[in-house]
């Protein structure tokens, strides 16, 4: 009987033409367009060196990590990423209306970036202060550890200078391994069409709700007309429920396959030598997308196309503020409602993409991963006690 | 007798509203019960307690002697429903419709083919197999909605207003179905409006109104329960007013109607009024074309227990 389920909500699902527009062509659609517009774009914002000015006031001097950060990512080479100039704040202000910066960077007690417009210059710049603003915390706090540890009272001059030369030790050390980072950062090739790939893969993944959706409602007696005479057969409410999202996740995976299929092989997207960790964080977010077309399913009681609309919104919603009409907005959201951002799983799967881009490490891949399973297995609670009821009061 | 369904004190309350009030009947092995009332009276709500999709307030249900609950998978094994909005998939054809509604009851394939031929030939689909439900005309979807309902050959069926808004040679063919299924021995809930099938198939009806039973027992025995005893229809091409205001005067009459050149009387009991009526008119020298008399119907007998007064 589950497999009888099974198969019959796949027939109805691979036969919908509705459901298949929006889960196997639209993405294909969209990503064709993707791919017109921004070749274009591509060639002619060839990432250059990036001017900007620091402002060098006595916060910017004594914090070693930003010092030496941007002494290194300002360095002339084949790695240099910004053209650097050390000025006041006046002084930087006025660069920035004359439009000879991208941006500046005023250190006070936390650093302020400071720019006119929004664009891939100064995302990278956000991102770089991001990054150094995390080594300074440790470099920090392992300077107030030494400095506990060492200084006493009656410390010599020649004890305050070892203390001084185990910090600017373990600062280099901290700076060493985070250079792999920066230049990550710095040599990164920041491609629109692959941060609008990304969200179109994260728009996929979660366009299948709609798929788990319509596997609830068919079986839900208050929901739809054939809920009701499949209520009334003899098979539990749990078995239907499972063979059914079991099946619209199939589905939903095999719209993956052919936007990964189309992209590669007719759009040449090149996805890198990380496509597995791509691959892993594709299956997750689409049951991270399964799972929020099962909560609004279960716990909205309104007619299907409702609670499609309601998905397709929340899905372009959700994309929109985590780039996909513009990075400029990810970055907008990260600043000043963070929040939203940490609670969007398209956010959560784009975000795990560029850090498959940025970083060497995984770390922040995975805590995206953890974070998209948290946030399922929170939806599929909700959506559980709801559907566990067995009778209703009207239907 | 032996009972396939025992409902004992059923009440079932929407917030201020007593949708069903104290509702107890049994429905008898092999029988067609009608179920009938306005628009509200607690029909669907009645079958929709009994199949266990609705939560109720008070009263026990039975279905083959035992308690009828959300998991009492036995029970819902042997039970078929045909409910008033057509239940199909509109991505599945006839043959994969009813294919997979008859899987969640029958899981051998060979019998579940030769139900499926059945349910087909019941209610006349074999031209249609490989359709969609969107090429099927109204009364052809009626048709599978039935045959979806009872393909895995249940004991109990409820039939949910099977006939709404389907032609007569549909109507025919589905009646005909429902017949044969009760020749086969299955016991059937049949809701309807339509009193002419009710006096057709069912063997007893009950009638609800209010969520409460206002009558039941066999159509001949509600027909005992009107107030009236006999209809006369008269066509008359030109009747005076004083011999109308005269007739409205009779022994027994209940009202009189002239319209269209139709004289229409409804007498509350009595007997020879046909022929009181065909000598008063010849004294009156009124001339008839047509006169006949009829015995009162279950429409009448629905339209007077329930009112006439239009409902939601």
């Amino acid at each position: 009987m589950f497999f009888h389920n099974f198969k019959y909500t796949l027939k109805t699902l691979f036969k919908s033409k509705a459901l298949i527009f929006w889960t196997f062509a639209f993405p294909l659609i969209l990503g064709t367009f993707f791919s017109m517009a921004f070749s274009n774009i591509e060639e002619s914002e060839k990432l250059d060196i990036i001017s900007i000015a620091i402002v060098n006031n006595e916060d910017f001097q004594e914090n070693v990590a930003f010092v030496e950060a941007f002494k290194t990512l300002s360095k002339e080479g084949e790695e240099q990423l910004f053209a650097t100039q050390y000025v006041t704040e006046e002084e930087a202000a006025s660069l920035l209306n004359k439009k000879e910066i991208s941006g500046y960077l005023l250190l006070e007690k936390t650093p302020k970036i400071v720019v006119n417009t929004s664009g891939i210059y100064e995302t990278i710049l956000k991102e770089v202060v991001e990054e150094i603003e995390e080594n300074s915390k440790v470099i920090s706090s392992i300077a107030s550890y030494e400095t506990a540890k060492h200084v006493t009272e009656q410390a010599t001059n020649e004890e305050i200078q070892n203390i001084r030369n185990t910090i600017i030790e373990k600062v280099l050390k901290i700076q060493q391994i985070n250079k792999t980072n920066m230049q990550d950062i710095s040599n990164a090739n920041l491609s629109y069409t692959m941060i609008e790939f990304y969200t179109l893969i994260a728009m996929t993944c979660l366009y299948g709700g709609i798929l788990g959706m319509v596997a609830v409602n068919q079986n839900m007696p208050n929901m739809s007309s054939n809920g009701k005479r499949i209520s009334i057969s003899p098979l539990s409410k749990g078995k239907l429920i499972l063979s059914s999202v079991l099946a619209s996740y199939i589905v939903q995976l095999i719209g993956l396959l052919l936007l990964f299929l189309y992209t590669l092989f007719v759009l040449k997207v090149d996805y890198g030598n990380q496509f597995s960790f791509i691959v892993l964080l594709s299956l997750v977010g689409s049951f991270a997308g399964l799972s929020l077309g099962i909560f609004i399913a279960s716990i909205l009681k309104a007619s299907e196309n409702t609670k499609t609309g309601i998905m397709i919104s929340v899905t372009m919603l959700g994309c929109f503020l985590s780039g996909m009409m513009g990075i400029t907005m990810k970055y907008i959201i990260d600043k000043n409602i963070p929040l939203l951002n940490k609670l969007n799983p398209a956010n959560m799967i784009t975000d795990g993409f560029y850090s498959l881009y940025y970083y060497s490490t995984h770390e922040r891949f995975y805590f995206n991963i953890i974070s998209l399973l948290v946030f399922s297995f929170i939806l599929i609670f909700f959506s559980t006690l709801s559907l566990r009821r067995q009778k209703y009061d009207s239907i | 007798m032996k009972n396939c369904i025992e409902v004992k004190n059923l009440v079932k309350e929407y917030k201020t509203v007593r949708a069903i009030d104290d509702l107890t009947f049994e429905v008898h092995e092999g029988e067609i019960l009608g179920l009938l009332g306005p628009n509200g009276s607690g029909k669907s709500t009645t079958i929709n307690c009994i199949l266990s999709l609705l939560n109720f307030s008070k009263g026990s249900i039975k279905i083959f002697g035992k308690k009828m609950d959300v998991n009492a998978y036995e029970i819902k094994r042997n039970i078929g429903v045909v409910f008033q909005d057509v239940s199909v998939f509109e991505e599945l054809n006839v043959i994969d419709n009813i294919d997979y509604f008859c899987g969640l009851y029958i899981k051998d394939k060979k019998l579940r083919k030769t139900y499926i031929e059945d349910a087909i030939a019941l209610v006349g689909l074999e031209n249609y197999k490989k359709f969609y439900p969107k090429q099927l005309s109204g009364g052809l979807l009626r048709r599978l909605n039935i045959a979806c309902g009872i393909a895995h050959k249940p004991k109990l069926i409820f039939l949910d207003e099977p006939t709404v808004a389907v032609d007569p040679q549909s109507r025919n063919n589905i009646l005909d179905g429902i017949e044969k299924l009760r020749e086969e021995g299955a016991t059937i809930v049949y809701t309807t409006h339509y009193m002419e099938e009710v006096e057709i198939l069912c063997d007893r009806v009950i009638i609800l109104d209010k969520g409460k039973i206002i009558a039941s027992g066999t159509c001949d025995a509600l027909k005992t329960l009107a107030n009236i005893e006999e209809k006369v229809t008269v066509e008359v091409l030109d009747l005076p007013p004083k011999v109308l205001e005269k007739i409205k005067e009779f022994k027994n009459v209940e009202e009189v109607s002239y319209l269209d050149n139709i004289l229409f009387i409804t007498y509350k009991k009595g007997k020879n009024n046909l022929s009181e009526l065909m000598e008063f008119l010849k004294e009156k020298r009124v001339n008839y074309n047509k006169i006949f008399s009829e015995r009162p119907t279950l429409n009448d007998v629905f339209l007077e227990l329930t009112g006439k007064e239009l409902r939601d």
